[in-house]
């Protein structure tokens, strides 16, 4: 699926909508996120004021797994540890700084580059190492988003707001002054209408 | 009457021109020399034009005038947030002291938002230390002028506003001029296009300057700002070792020293000028707002009754 299939800014003032159409690509490329939202939509009207920001997302590959790039297993036999062998050596170093915060340095070993041992009781920790989640990709593009709509996107006035945030969908409805029913509405309008078209 | 002139040319034999100008009684405020090149921002007596131009042709130099020479300018953002800094704001700033002024940039507490927002006693006397206040605004019409109706209460000094739309400046309530085509840009302006909008921002300030000059000239101080920095220079030995950025930053009606006011008040004001009079009697020397620095305003010749 392509990046950014639909993008529409709606505002009643062109040369508004114009420059928050720039200063939202700006800000999804600055934090690397053009990938990540498949359609968007904008809805800001400065009179009322209500800025709605709607988006179907296109999260990557699920959060990593130790069991997903290395083998573990017991130890020596007679002693408590854990020996991981591994696999893809592209998250050795998250994993060693996972392993770190946890069992502390002095606890794990490394006699060689893919295996790695700790020193705990196997029989306790065996599977919870196996599910010890290393790299959570679509956590970090979600806080990125956040950053992206929260902070950088949405009119600094506007402290009012209302989010909704799942793995395929983001909607941000912001004001100045309460939060009106018929605006909360539309936000899912416009949130169903690319739904629709995505369907489509 | 001196003119803000810019000299940009290479660094050989400049000293020629420093000498010059210095001869004729203006002041050489700033002198930037890099590698090869050296940018000179000076007040020329404005009939001795001529000399300094047939000097500057004679060095292979460019003479250009640069009316935000010697001003300090406040570039005043909503909030210091992602949403206006580093982009935007800092390229005003920075584009600003190209062009000879020196640029404080202020970031306001509450200055957020079309009803909410609000200015604090302190904000608005920093802000009224300055010559301009530059407000950098956002996209829409509707918000820059809801704004303006009260944001700029009890400001004194000239306000250029900024903003996306082309408005006309009388449409912009409380602002002195109004420059569209900003906006809330979060990328760097490098393009064309941008560049061109920040040489006009560059042009109206300018423009701005030229009529606070011509309402000083009416009154003019006692003393020439130019005049008060090269006498403190002289004679407190201490600012030699001051690294603040332009310990001595050049006003149109005064200047802002750059050290503790407690400090250095009494010995700045008792400064005997060689026409016999102390700097007490010229100018008001007061404690500024802007850390505890010193701010020293020239009294008119109207309250004064002389002009050194």
């Amino acid at each position: 699926m392509e990046q950014l299939e639909t993008f529409i800014v709606e505002c009643p003032d062109a040369t508004g909508a114009k420059t928050t159409r720039s200063l939202i690509l700006d800000t999804l490329s600055d934090l690397s996120l053009s990938r990540v939202i498949g359609r968007l939509k904008v809805y800001m009207d400065p009179v009322e004021p209500v800025f709605i920001f709607a988006a179907l997302l296109r999260l990557g590959s699920p959060s990593i797994k130790i069991k997903d790039f290395a083998r573990v297993d017991m130890g020596a036999l007679g002693k408590d540890e854990v020996k991981i062998e591994i696999e893809k050596e592209m998250f050795t170093i998250k994993l060693l700084n996972k392993l770190w915060a946890k069992y502390g340095k002095e606890n794990i070993e490394q006699p060689d580059r893919k295996i790695i041992i700790v020193k705990t009781d196997p029989i306790k920790d065996l599977d919870m190492l196996r599910e010890l989640v290393v790299e959570e990709p679509q956590q970090e593009v979600l806080d990125r988003l956040i950053d992206a709509i929260a902070l950088r996107i949405i009119p600094e006035g506007f402290r009012v707001r209302k989010h909704e945030l799942s793995s395929t969908h983001v909607l941000f409805v912001a004001s100045e002054d309460t939060l009106k029913p018929e605006w909360l509405a539309k936000g899912q309008e416009i949130l169903e209408s690319l739904r629709r078209e995505e369907n489509a | 009457m001196l003119e803000p002139m810019m000299y940009v040319g290479g660094a050989y034999k400049h000293s020629q021109l420093i000498e010059l100008v210095e001869d004729l009684g203006g002041y050489i405020l700033q002198k930037n020399i890099m590698q090869s090149e050296v940018v000179l921002l000076m007040l020329v007596p404005i009939n001795d034009i001529p000399i300094v131009e047939i000097k500057s042709k004679e060095l292979l130099g460019k003479l250009t005038r640069a009316p935000l020479t010697g001003s300090e300018i406040a570039t005043v953002a909503p909030t210091l947030a992602y949403h206006h800094l580093p982009h935007l704001d800092c390229d005003v700033a920075e584009f600003l002291r190209k062009q000879g002024a020196k640029t404080n940039m202020v970031g306001l507490a509450r200055g957020v938002g079309k009803r909410i927002c609000q200015l604090t006693a302190f904000e608005r006397d920093l802000i009224n230390e300055h010559d301009v206040a530059v407000f950098i605004l956002g996209n829409y019409e509707h918000c820059i002028i809801e704004k303006s109706k009260k944001l700029y209460e009890g400001i004194e000094i000239p306000i250029v506003v900024t903003g996306a739309p082309e408005l006309r400046t009388e449409d912009v309530p409380n602002a002195t001029a109004y420059v569209g085509s900003f906006g809330r840009i979060l990328h760097h302006l490098r393009h064309a296009e941008e560049l061109r909008t920040l040489d006009k921002l560059a042009q109206v300030i300018g423009k701005v300057l030229d009529d606070v000059r011509v309402e000083i000239a009416k009154d003019p101080p006692s003393v020439a700002p130019p005049r008060i920095k090269k006498e403190i220079e002289e004679n407190i030995a201490e600012i030699v070792d001051n690294l603040h950025p332009l310990p001595i930053t050049l006003q149109m009606n005064g200047v802002r020293v750059k050290m503790p006011y407690e400090e250095y008040h009494e010995q700045i004001e008792n400064i005997k000028f060689v026409e016999g009079v102390t700097m007490k009697e010229v100018a008001r020397v007061l404690p500024s707002k802007m850390r505890n620095f010193i701010l020293i305003k020239a009294l008119p010749k109207s309250e004064t009754g002389f002009s050194i």
